[in-house]
């Protein structure tokens, strides 16, 4: 996005923490009900926010929940009677809700989730890390990783606007800490531009006792299948829709977000990949390293799942390596990002070279300079088989 | 099997893409899977059955509790035809056993029904069903005569009071003073009472054991409540006439008539004692309390005893009175530490001598008339007892009442009081409330004067009293079974009267969820 000096109509412009930009975008978005467990972090989130419903400011229904699991299960209960519902994990949380973001999905109920990124033990650690988000990658969530605080605050809205479109679960990311706990000059919309884009949530299926229906009850092997080859197919549309979404959402906030952005692409020959805040320092190694007369370029992925294979395609067509950031591992596969790469770039006439480059877990500091070297570095490795550690 | 491909998408949000089944699941009978099912069985609650006459705590406080007070008047005094006074005197057993007391604060049952009590003064009771032919005479209105005659009068019998004392009341009237009990409320809720229903008050009719005996011949049945008209006098304090009976002073203050002297100690530590000690605080004498057993083990009721403590008259504890002697127009004591002993408590060597001008005894009462009950002739109230409490007399006289009523129509199954089945209550879903203070008069005014010690509740105070009640046992159809039922087996009945649940057993699996979380324990499993 463009950094705007001044804010667009119907803007304020306030210097907010990145957790409380998450709740101010939860706030414009009113949910019905809200259901969270504490974690580090992405505490702040449930904190703000249920300090606004605490004061009137909020008229949700906050409820207040003893582990993760309960609290996705609570917004699973929510959202089958009709409300639209938030929650709000990290970490082990989201872990302890794994086997919830399966049935929220392929029951087909929209809910918003953010997932502030770190580490899950052994040892203990807070720091970011993408090992939780990437390992739920199978459990028919969608998921956006955002680069920046205003980012994250604007994909709320838009993550609504698409859950309950495609009636699947949208999990948002931000990087604990680098995001979650640092300030960042915002601009946040008005009440009533939020409501010109979202409004209230129909749901087109809800509980309801005057009309019993039975909800995930049990199907025979043919109709299971079925439903989840549906729920396949709706995967496919997702970026379309969320094109829909992007234009829509412009036309109102004067900002547009894309699954994936190029950033000087131009005759690149070596392009890094990356998600999440590390795109920033990843975009200032990328400038010294043009200056210095290195043909390197860099592309931002936004949405993970579904994954943009087609934009994928068309932006690095022709580039011959491909450098791929991860903040998480698969023991014994590689980096989470590079698998994915390869996975979509492998049916290419002329693809290019994949390297895998684990380039922080457990919050290892990443500096330009960190970048450079690994794009320096890499004239001696082959990608075939092997990865940075 | 079909080739996903990007041609052939599904529009998003197709109803046929979740799992949700096509039609509705009601014909699916989950009830047949049950081996349980779920009872209503309302109960009693702990209050109601610590209450001697019975109050019927957790129905009236529902009405209170929807602002139907003139209902929750009649509830009340379906058991209970003294509410403003009991609501003032009674030592509320029913709050030592209120539930909420394990959640935050029990409830302030007598203020809520003194509350009631005072809002009912002026609503006469309405008339009986059927007038009988049938007379019944009553001997004493004290608590238990009065009780008596109400039940009886309810019943639309012709009911006469022989009273030896010019007013009706008992110790209600003696006994109890001022600051407790304003004979203005007294008076105006006697006269409710026997005006509502007609009873014949004969006064200053001191009724002997003869006379009693003639009242048989003239009435179908007599009961007998004269109280404990004695006073126990130990010998070593006869003799003096500056020695005085608590119960006579306290007879004496009530007209009016203040006793010479300035100097009183009153020996005992019930109600008699406390009551005499208080009161001539009020008219200015200095006044102690000499006790032979410890401030604690005082029988007098804990809010008199901390009233007294407040009020600043010293209890001189473990001390006996020894011997008396007048000396130049005053009593010369000699006073020893009471010590206990294999012969009970006897006077030990430490000893000391003070000197008052009226020595006030209040170390019981007891009976003034053998009355043997016999086939038509009942027997109640302190009487039958021994000293009691008001509320006890009065449930003497209930059952007295209900004796009678049998006799005269043995046909007639005798109503039956609920037997005491305790509400196994579950307070994990009540939302605790903040506790209420019960405002006091100032000290200053108190002792000044005879105004009431506890000012009482005001409308909005009482209401909120009444909020904190559950009313145990009750279905109040609180919605806590609906909300908790997985099956949606449990429909809300709000607007019934009485509100209530009913239970879908066509689809009730049995869970027992229901009768677990129900605040007030009236859903009960049973085996099918
Ligand atoms: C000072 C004092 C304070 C008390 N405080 C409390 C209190 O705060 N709370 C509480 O619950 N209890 C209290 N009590 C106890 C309570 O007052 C008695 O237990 C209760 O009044 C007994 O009721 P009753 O009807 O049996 O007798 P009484 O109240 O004694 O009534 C007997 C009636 O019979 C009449 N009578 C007697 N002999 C005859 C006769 N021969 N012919 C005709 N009529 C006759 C009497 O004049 C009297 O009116 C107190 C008692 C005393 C003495
Ligand atoms: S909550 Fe109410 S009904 Fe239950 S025991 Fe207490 S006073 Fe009685």
């Amino acid at each position: 996005m463009n950094f705007m000096q001044n804010p667009p109509a119907q803007h304020t412009s306030e210097m907010l923490l990145g957790s409380d930009a998450i709740a101010y975008g939860v706030k414009l978005c009113r949910p019905e009900v809200i259901a969270a467990y504490p974690i580090t972090p992405q505490t702040h989130i449930i904190e703000t926010l249920s300090s606004m419903v605490d004061s009137g400011e909020m008229p949700s229904e906050y409820i207040k929940v003893e582990s993760e699991m309960s609290a996705i299960a609570a917004c699973f209960g929510s959202v089958a009677a009709g409300s639209r519902s938030f929650t709000a994990t990290s970490s082990h949380g989201l872990a302890l809700m794994h086997e919830m973001l399966h049935w929220f999905a392929a029951s087909r109920f929209p809910l918003v989730m953010v997932n502030a990124n770190r580490a899950l033990g052994a040892p203990w650690n807070i720091w970011t890390d993408q090992s939780d988000s990437l390992a739920q990658r199978d459990t028919g969530w969608l998921q956006i990783y955002c680069e920046t605080a205003q980012e994250a605050l604007d994909t709320i809205l838009l993550s609504y606007w698409l859950t309950e479109r495609i009636m699947l679960p949208v999990m948002v990311m931000i990087d604990g800490f680098i995001l979650s706990h640092t300030m960042e000059q915002l601009f946040v919309p008005e009440q009533d531009l939020a409501d010109r884009f979202l409004p209230a949530y129909q749901a087109p299926y809800h509980l309801d006792t005057e009309n019993p229906l039975s909800f995930g009850a049990a199907a025979t092997p043919d109709n299971f299948y079925n439903l989840r080859k549906a729920l396949a197919k709706t995967m496919k549309n997702v970026p379309k829709e969320i094109e829909e979404g992007a234009e829509r959402f412009s036309r109102l906030f004067h900002r547009r977000y894309a699954n994936l952005e190029g950033y000087r692409l131009e005759g690149a020959e070596v392009v890094i990949v990356s998600s999440g805040a590390l795109t920033g320092t990843v975009r200032i190694a990328v400038d010294r390293l043009r200056d210095a007369g290195k043909k390197v370029g860099l592309v931002k992925l936004r949405l993970f799942r579904p994954f943009p294979r087609e934009e994928l395609l068309e932006m690095v067509q022709g580039v011959p390596d491909v450098l791929a950031f991860s903040r998480a591992v698969s023991y014994g596969a590689g980096g989470t990002l590079a698998q994915e790469l390869r996975a979509s770039l492998y049916h290419l006439e002329s693809r290019p070279r994949i390297f895998d480059v684990i380039i922080s877990l457990g919050g290892k500091e990443v500096f330009p300079e960190t970048v450079i070297d690994v794009v320096q570095g890499m004239g001696g490795l082959s990608p075939v088989n092997s990865n940075w550690f | 099997m079909e080739i996903i491909n990007q041609d052939s998408l599904v529009a998003p949000g197709d109803l046929n893409e979740a799992p949700i089944s096509m039609t509705t699941t009601e014909g699916n009978l989950t009830g047949s899977w049950k081996f349980f099912s779920p009872c209503l069985q309302e109960k009693v609650s702990p209050c109601r059955t610590a209450c001697p006459i019975q109050n019927n705590i957790a129905e009236y406080m529902y009405f209170l509790n929807q602002g139907e007070k003139d209902r929750a008047l009649e509830i009340l005094r379906e058991s209970n035809p003294l509410p403003a006074i009991t609501g003032r005197v009674c030592p509320r057993f029913c709050q030592q056993e209120c539930n909420r007391l394990q959640l935050d604060q029990g409830v302030l049952i007598g203020s809520v029904e003194r509350f009631l009590g005072d809002y009912g003064l002026k609503i006469p009771y309405p008339a009986p069903e059927k007038k009988r032919s049938e007379r019944v005479a009553v001997v004493g209105s004290g608590p238990a005569g009065l009780a008596a005659a109400y039940f009886l009068a309810r019943a639309g019998i012709q009911v006469t009071v022989y009273e030896k004392e010019a007013e009706p009341g008992g110790l209600l009237r003696w006994g109890i003073p001022e600051y407790r009990l304003p004979k203005d409320v007294l008076r105006q809720e006697l006269d409710n009472l026997i005006n509502s229903f007609n009873i014949g008050l004969e006064c200053r009719q001191d009724m002997t054991s003869e006379k009693i005996e003639a009242l048989s011949s003239d009435y179908q049945a007599v009961f007998c409540a004269p109280g404990l008209g004695a006073s126990i006098l130990p010998r070593e304090f006869a003799g003096y006439d500056r020695v005085r009976q608590g119960l006579d002073l306290l007879y004496d203050l009530q007209q009016g008539r203040i006793p010479e002297g300035r100097r009183f100690a009153v020996i005992g530590g019930g109600n008699v004692a406390v009551d005499a000690a208080r009161s001539l605080l009020r008219y200015g004498k200095e006044v102690e309390i000499i006790y032979r057993r410890t401030y604690a083990e005082m029988p007098a009721y804990p809010d008199e005893k901390r009233h007294l403590s407040e009020e600043g008259i010293p209890v001189q504890e473990q001390s006996l009175v020894t011997d008396i002697t007048p000396h130049k127009g005053a009593l010369r004591l000699s006073v020893s530490q009471a010590v206990k002993s294999e012969q009970g408590i006897v006077p030990g060597p430490v000893g000391s001598e003070q000197e008052v001008d009226v020595l006030v005894l209040a170390v019981g009462q007891t009976e003034h008339l053998r009355i043997e009950p016999k086939e038509r002739l009942f027997v109640g109230g302190d009487l039958q007892l021994g000293a009691s409490s008001v509320v006890e007399a009065m449930a003497t006289g209930r059952q007295g009442a209900t004796a009678i009523l049998q006799q005269l129509d043995p046909e007639q199954e005798a109503p039956e009081l609920p037997a005491p089945e305790p509400a196994a209550v579950n307070l994990t879903y009540v939302p605790r409330k903040k506790p209420l203070l019960l405002r006091e008069t100032a000290l200053e005014e108190r002792v000044s004067g005879f105004v009431e010690t506890d000012p009482g509740f005001s409308e909005d105070e009482a209401q909120l009293a009444a909020a904190r009640c559950l009313s145990c046992g009750k279905c109040t159809a609180c919605g806590l079974c609906w909300f908790f039922c997985p099956d949606v087996s449990i429909a809300l009945e709000t607007e019934a009267d009485p509100p209530g649940v009913t239970i879908d057993s066509e689809h009730c699996k049995g869970c027992g969820l229901c009768a677990f979380v129900c605040p007030r324990g009236v859903i009960r499993m049973e085996e099918d």
